[in-house]
This record gives C-alpha cells, sequence and structure tokens, in this order.
C-alpha cells in the first residue's frame, strides 16, 4: 500500500479510538455513580422475595415430590 | 436518571414483604410474555431451517453432487443462508427474548407498548426471510457476514432500532441506582450492534469505501457481531442464570465488572487478525494481534468466576436443566476464546488461515458457547412467563446430549482435520488436491455432527411445542411466578 493511501484507513482509525473513548466515559461514568463500590451488595441484588438467596430455583420436571415443593442448598455460605 | 423506590426503612422490592411490591417480578414477566413467545417461535423456526440449510451444506462439501440440480441449492448459497438464518434469525431472536426479558427483571420495570414491539419484532422476521429468499435466488453480496442483498437491509435496520429502543427504555427507567453486571453487558451490546452493523453496511455495500478498507470493515464487523453481539449477551445471561439458580451470588463480582470494562476495550480492536498475512498496514494486523492476546484477561476472569460459583454444587448444576446448558457454553467460552486468541498469533495463523480450524473455531464460539447459554435461558425464562412446567424431562436431556456430543465431534473433527489440512497446505512437497482430499475424512464427521445436531433441535422444538399447547403439561399453581408453589414434580 502507497503512503498516501493510508489516509483510506482514517475512518477505521476514527471509529476505533470513538469507540474506546466511549467505554472509556462509561467507565467514567459508573465509577462516578458508585457502581464500582461495596461489590459484595451489588452481587446479590439479583435475588428476589420470589427468588431468593440459598435456594435452588431450577430442576428437571417431574422429580419425586419434595416435602415443601422446594429444594434447599446446603452450603456454608448461607 | 434512575427511579428509586427504597422507602424509608430501607427496603426496595427486592427485600419487602409486601405481596403487591413482590407481585413485581410477575407484572415485569406478564408484560413481555407476548412479544418474548413471539421471538422465541421466531428463532426457533430459524433454528430448524438454518439446521435444514447447515446439513445440505455439509453433505455438499464432501458429496458435491448431492443436491446440486438447482442453482438455488449450490454450496455458495446454502451456506451463506444457514449463516444469516442462524446469526441473525436464531441469534438475534432469542437475544431479543431472553435479553430484553432479564434486562427488565433487573430494571424492574414493565415493558411498555408492547404492540410496537411485536410489530418491530415482526419487521425484523419479514426483513430476514425476503434477505435469505434473496441470498437463495441469487442476490447475494460478496461480503462474508453481510451478504443478505441490499434491499433488505434498511428494513431490518429499522426493526432492530425498534426493538433496541425497548432495552434502552427499560434501563432508562430503571427502579434502583445499582447496574447489575448482566444489564452492563446488555446495555452495551444494544448500543454496539447498530454501530458496528450501520458502519459495516454504509461502508461496504451503500458506500464502499476504497480497496482494503472494506476487508479491514468487514472483519471489524464480523468479528465484532460475535464479540460485541453475542458474547456480552450470552455472557448476561449466565452471569444471571448461575447466581440465580443456585441461591449463590456470582463468586466475585469485581472480577465481573473488570471481566466487562476490559472486554468493552480490548475487544473492538481484535477482528482485525483475520487479515494476517493480507495487504494493509502491519501495524494495523499487530494492533489486532496484541488486543486478541489482551481478551485473555476477561476471559480468564469470566472463567475464574464462573467455576468458582460453582464449586461444591455441581450436583445441582447437573440437576438443572438451565445450568446443563449455561454451564456447558461457559466452560466454551473460556475454551474457544483461549484458542481464538492463540489463532491470532502469526506463526499459529500461518497455519490455520484458510482451513477447517477456523470453521469450527467459529462454531465453538457461536454454537458451544453462544447457543447452548441460550437454551438454557429459555429453559429458564418459558416456565415463568406461562406458569407452566416443561413437558418432558427426556426431550431436554436428549436435546442436551444430542447437542452436546453434535458440536463437540464438530469442533473436535475441524480443528484437527484443519490443522493437519493447514500443515499441509504449507508443504509445498503436497499436491493442493491431495489436501483437499485428505480433508474428507473430517467433513464426513462434520456431517455425522450435523446429524446429532438435528436431533437435539427436534427434541428441543417439540418439548418447546407441547409446553406452548400445554397438552400433558405440569401446571403450576396461581402464584407471583411458578416458582412459589409447585403443584407437583420439580420446580422450575
Amino acid at each position: 500500500m502507497d503512503a498516501e493511501s493510508y489516509t483510506d484507513l482514517m475512518p477505521i482509525i476514527f471509529l476505533g479510538v470513538a469507540f474506546f473513548t466511549v467505554a472509556i466515559s462509561m467507565l467514567y461514568w459508573s465509577a462516578k455513580r458508585g457502581q464500582l463500590r461495596d461489590f459484595d451488595k451489588q452481587a446479590k441484588t439479583i435475588f428476589t422475595e420470589e427468588e431468593p438467596e440459598g435456594e435452588l430455583s431450577d430442576s428437571f420436571p417431574a422429580k419425586p415430590k419434595k416435602k415443601k415443593g422446594r429444594d434447599k442448598l446446603k452450603f456454608e455460605s448461607q | 436518571m434512575s427511579q428509586s423506590t427504597t422507602n424509608t426503612a430501607g427496603e426496595t422490592p427486592y427485600s419487602t414483604n409486601s405481596t403487591a411490591e413482590r407481585a413485581e417480578l410477575s407484572t415485569i414477566d406478564a408484560s413481555i410474555r407476548t412479544a418474548a413467545l413471539f421471538f422465541v417461535i421466531s428463532a426457533i423456526g430459524w433454528l430448524m431451517i438454518g439446521t435444514v440449510l447447515a446439513l445440505l451444506a455439509a453433505f455438499k462439501a464432501h458429496e458435491p453432487n448431492f443436491a446440486s440440480t438447482y442453482e438455488f441449492l449450490t454450496f455458495g448459497r446454502v451456506r451463506s443462508a444457514h449463516l444469516n438464518a442462524m446469526a441473525l434469525g436464531w441469534g438475534n431472536n432469542i437475544i431479543f427474548a431472553v435479553g430484553l426479558w432479564i434486562m427488565a427483571r433487573l430494571c424492574r420495570s414493565p415493558i411498555n407498548h408492547k404492540g410496537l414491539l411485536l410489530i418491530a419484532g415482526i419487521f425484523w422476521n419479514v426483513g430476514l426471510t425476503v434477505g435469505i429468499f434473496g441470498i437463495l435466488r441469487g442476490d447475494i453480496t460478496s461480503v462474508e457476514w453481510l451478504e443478505i442483498p441490499h434491499y433488505a437491509t434498511p428494513l431490518l435496520a429499522l426493526s432492530y432500532a425498534l426493538i433496541g429502543v425497548w432495552g434502552v427504555m427499560a434501563f432508562r427507567f430503571r427502579k434502583g441506582d445499582h447496574v447489575y453486571v448482566s444489564q452492563w453487558y446488555i446495555l452495551a451490546a444494544i448500543f454496539w450492534f447498530p454501530w458496528l452493523y450501520i458502519v459495516a453496511q454504509i461502508m461496504i455495500i451503500w458506500f464502499p469505501a476504497r480497496g482494503v478498507v472494506q476487508s479491514v470493515t468487514n472483519w471489524w464487523f464480523a468479528h465484532n457481531v460475535l464479540g460485541l453481539w453475542l458474547t456480552p449477551m450470552a455472557l448476561a445471561t449466565a452471569y444471571y442464570l448461575i447466581p440465580k439458580v443456585l441461591g449463590r451470588p456470582i463468586y466475585s463480582y469485581y472480577l465481573s465488572v473488570l471481566g466487562f470494562w476490559s472486554l468493552a476495550i480490548f475487544y473492538n480492536w481484535a477482528g482485525v487478525h483475520h487479515l494476517i498475512g493480507g495487504p494493509i498496514p502491519v501495524w494495523l494486523i499487530s494492533a489486532g494481534i496484541v488486543a486478541s492476546v489482551m481478551m485473555v484477561v476477561p476471559v480468564v476472569v469470566v472463567g475464574i468466576n464462573h467455576h468458582m460459583s460453582v464449586v461444591g454444587l455441581h450436583r445441582e448444576v447437573w440437576r438443572s436443566p438451565t445450568l446443563r446448558f449455561v454451564v456447558f457454553g461457559a466452560i466454551s467460552y473460556t475454551m474457544v476464546s483461549l484458542i481464538g486468541s492463540a489463532m491470532a498469533l502469526r506463526t499459529v495463523n500461518q497455519v490455520t488461515h484458510f482451513t477447517h480450524f477456523t470453521v469450527g473455531h467459529a462454531h465453538h464460539g457461536v454454537y458451544a458457547f453462544f447457543t447452548m447459554i441460550m437454551f438454557g435461558g429459555v429453559y429458564y425464562m418459558m416456565p415463568r412467563l406461562l406458569k407452566r412446567e416443561w413437558p418432558s424431562a427426556g426431550l431436554i436431556k436428549l436435546h442436551f446430549w444430542a447437542c452436546a456430543i453434535g458440536i463437540t465431534i464438530m469442533v473436535v473433527a475441524l480443528q484437527v482435520g484443519g490443522w493437519i489440512q493447514g500443515m499441509e497446505m504449507n508443504n509445498a512437497e503436497i499436491p493442493f488436491l491431495q489436501t483437499v482430499q485428505n480433508t474428507i475424512p473430517w467433513l464426513k464427521a462434520r456431517s455425522v455432527s450435523g446429524i446429532f445436531l438435528t436431533v437435539g433441535h427436534v427434541a428441543f422444538a417439540v418439548n418447546f411445542f407441547w409446553m406452548l399447547f400445554a397438552a400433558g403439561a405440569v401446571r403450576a399453581k396461581q402464584g407471583p411466578t411458578l416458582l412459589a408453589e409447585v403443584k407437583e414434580g420439580g420446580v422450575a
């Protein structure tokens, strides 16, 4: 490729830089909004009263009937 | 920006005992039920069409005269129709279903204006149908991953924009300030995909750039469709379902955030490694190689996080239809990504380039990783949308084993055969025709793998429509979600 033809690559280079800039900007925004603090608490936000932490919420259908209809997990983190 | 509903006692809808607030999940599930069902039905339809096209293409690779009577059944058209049916038909429809459902749940925000979402979905599938027919009738473009003829793409772009808006609106009106890592992945992908698609369409199809810039744009797009669209959606699903099903928080939330941001920063540069040895500036290829190797960071981070999250609970993983598929996909993500980073190295690429190794690698990523996780997502989502149990555990097991064995055979056959092919092609003493003939046993193995995958897909489709029409399905009692109480059998 001739040296002057490198200008053909400018749109791609611009896009790459723009992409990178947007990613860094979003990272800055998330840091400012406190998204990068208190990770332990944030990891538990997916659990609900209906689908709580500490209980298995999925198994194959037509299994033998359980006493309370749910499987209780037995691991020590709870 | 967000609307917080935390009350004075510091409770959120996720911790309160209020029945009304606890019913929020059911409301959200109900709000997206019709649209999600439409997208899942469409996805399964495209999955079956794509499977037939894949079988045709696979057989024709070692039996060139097979079904060669008609032009629309020639290898080039069938293979490209298969790719687009799977990537844009199966892949995008299932993302619209599972991704939007997870987004709505995490944002605790019901989907509004469902009718418009449905219309956008119909437009997407009409546009794709026109595009696939266009490919088969010979209007195919010569650009890989962008083969759909130009008259179908505006409808695809417009309908995608309408669908993507719903994800953004759910995020915009979310309740609570926290953004879970799955939301980061989904939100980012919602922006990345249209950016990639529209820029590639403009620079290659509508106003073509000069010379090799088209190739650079082509592989920037094609590689990023996997890395910045399919990958984040699958990882978002895994990060939601693994802790959700096990009832155990993700091992390290810090690592999950680190994984997301390193993917966002590094992946965009990696696609150029497809042009190693091509007539483009060496520094550009080197940048792509560096980014490809840097991808080891998010891959190892995600791998450690997923592995540590299920440690000690392997029995529970095996008992869950959802996690069987999701964990298979998560393991595949680690493997395919590390192999991909190695393939970007010049010395390795000298062997694998222009061989079936790359084809095996693509299926490793799009099927063993992305598709298997999405299967898991459907197994978790559907009972909650329909409040019904899956009718057949046997069909779920058949689906899993047929797909797991099938894709393993395919990846091993194409990568081992592809490596041998590459070594032979680099040996000037071996005639080229001989190297082609030596690939035939491996290509036959791929056809066998296709039969396994077809069996799995049929089992999945039968179970899904059986459940949809509720013939013999176990119904759950009334309640906020299926999980609360189940009449008999296992929980959803």
